[in-house]
Parts: C-alpha cells; sequence; structure tokens
C-alpha cells in the first residue's frame, strides 16, 4: 500500500544528502524546510510548534542511529515525509545513546486520522533491517534514497 | 515462557510517551521480553524501534511475553504501563 505512495508522500524534493546542522532542534527545522521549500507548509511555525511538543512528550529518537521526529499538524494539507542524513550523527536523546545517522520527518495533515502511526509503524520495519539502513547511509543520490525506502516499506 | 496478552489503554496506542515508557520499563529488568500482536510474531520490547514498528492503536490487545528470573516482575510492570491512560503516566 504504502510502497505506491512514496511519490506522493516524499518527492525527491523532500530528501536532501546535504550534512544537516548537529543540533537536534536545529536538523528538525532543517528537514521542517525541506518541505517548506517544496511549498506543503501553510505555516512555518505552526509545524515547527507541533513537532516540538510532539517532542517534548518523549524523544522520537527510536534508537538504532535513527530519528523520526513527526507531527501532526494544520499545517500540512497532504501527508509528506522528508529525509535527511548526518555523517556524525545527531544527539536525539534515544535510550540506546546512539546518535541518529538517519533522519525521516512526518507531517501529517491534523485531520489524517491514524495514517501518521502507519507510516511511521511501516518506516520502523524497514529501518530495522541493516541492510536498508546501510543503503541509505550509502546512498549516493536521492533518487537511490527515494527507491529504497521505496522497496523497504513493502 | 510466562506470557499475558493486555489492551492497551492509552487512547494514541503504543506511540509517544506510552511506548517510551513502555520501552524504559522492558529496559529495567534483566529478562528478555516481547511484544508482538495477540497472534502475531513478537519483537525485542527493549527496543523503541521496533515496538514503533508494530504501531499498536488504543483498544487493541497485544501479547507480552519474558523470559528470565525476573520475568513475572517485568510483565506486571508492562502490564501495568500498557493499562495506565496516557494522561496519568
Amino acid at each position: 500500500m504504502l510502497e505506491d505512495e512514496i511519490d506522493r508522500l516524499m518527492p525527491t524534493a523532500h530528501i536532501s544528502l546535504d550534512e544537516p546542522p548537529a543540533e537536534k532542534q536545529l536538523a528538525i527545522e532543517f528537514l521542517l524546510d525541506l518541505v517548506v521549500e517544496n511549498g506543503r507548509v501553510t505555516e512555518r511555525e505552526t509545524a515547527l510548534a507541533d513537532l516540538k511538543e510532539r517532542e517534548k512528550e518523549a524523544t522520537t529518537g527510536v534508537g538504532m542511529g535513527i530519528g523520526i521526529p513527526h507531527a501532526k499538524t494544520t499545517a500540512v494539507e497532504a501527508p509528506s515525509v522528508a529525509f535527511a542524513r548526518s555523517s556524525e550523527g545527531i544527539d536525539f536523546d534515544a535510550m540506546d545513546d546512539e546518535p541518529a545517522k538517519l533522519l525521516f520527518m512526518i507531517l501529517v495533515p491534523e485531520e489524517g486520522g491514524e495514517e501518521h502511526l502507519q507510516i511511521l509503524s511501516s518506516l520502523s520495519r524497514a529501518l530495522m533491517h541493516e541492510d536498508v539502513r546501510e543503503k541509505l547511509l550509502n546512498a549516493e543520490d536521492e533518487e537511490t534514497v527515494q527507491n529504497t525506502v521505496r522497496e523497504a516499506v513493502n | 515462557m510466562p506470557e499475558r496478552v493486555v489492551e492497551v489503554v492509552p487512547e494514541d496506542g503504543l506511540h509517544a510517551r506510552p511506548a517510551s515508557k513502555f520501552v524504559e520499563t522492558a529496559n529495567e529488568y534483566d529478562s528478555e521480553v516481547k511484544v508482538g500482536p495477540e497472534d502475531g510474531d513478537l519483537v525485542n520490547a527493549a527496543s523503541m524501534l521496533a515496538v514503533t514498528g508494530l504501531g499498536v492503536s488504543g483498544g487493541e490487545k497485544v501479547r507480552i511475553s519474558a523470559e528470565g528470573d525476573d520475568a513475572e516482575a517485568a510483565l506486571d510492570a508492562l502490564e501495568e504501563v500498557l493499562s495506565t491512560p496516557e494522561d496519568e503516566l
């Protein structure tokens, strides 16, 4: 189901292979700006506040070198996923203390129901596989990242 | 191996604070603790990524199992987390 929607959820414009800021909050803004620049966010500050609120409740650093900041927000009309990666890793307050190198952001409309949880759980399951993480860490272009995610969420 | 089936009370399911509390609790015990759908494969309950991957909604039932000397105590503690509404955690 999800694999057919990757082009819509995570267009290559939402994928950056540039080095994000090394600090968690700034890295979250870096991911958000990928979606902002693609014209999908009506109010950047609202989206950022919703992301921060979720982060305050519990960190989205899920361990194994992965951070998945996410929020339901009135600031987007279409569910959107963004990707960035950090070569040194970012302290994401993960329970296993592993710095996050692979970063995914999920933004879904407020009325999106459980869609964000479905995207979150599909992505998490995909990222459990070491070969998927390796491919994402080594991908040399945005298309490779997109295709890796598409194949992995099958 | 001790195991039990528990309903997930927090409205948003095993997500955000309840998930984080659940995984933290699993890490406090020496037993190997697993969690999963009532009729499906279980995953490592001490891994946030694995638990997030389950995508358990509020009101769903999960199976928890534990293997080790403190297995029953671990299951008691995990059951308590799953049975507590989010605003009381």
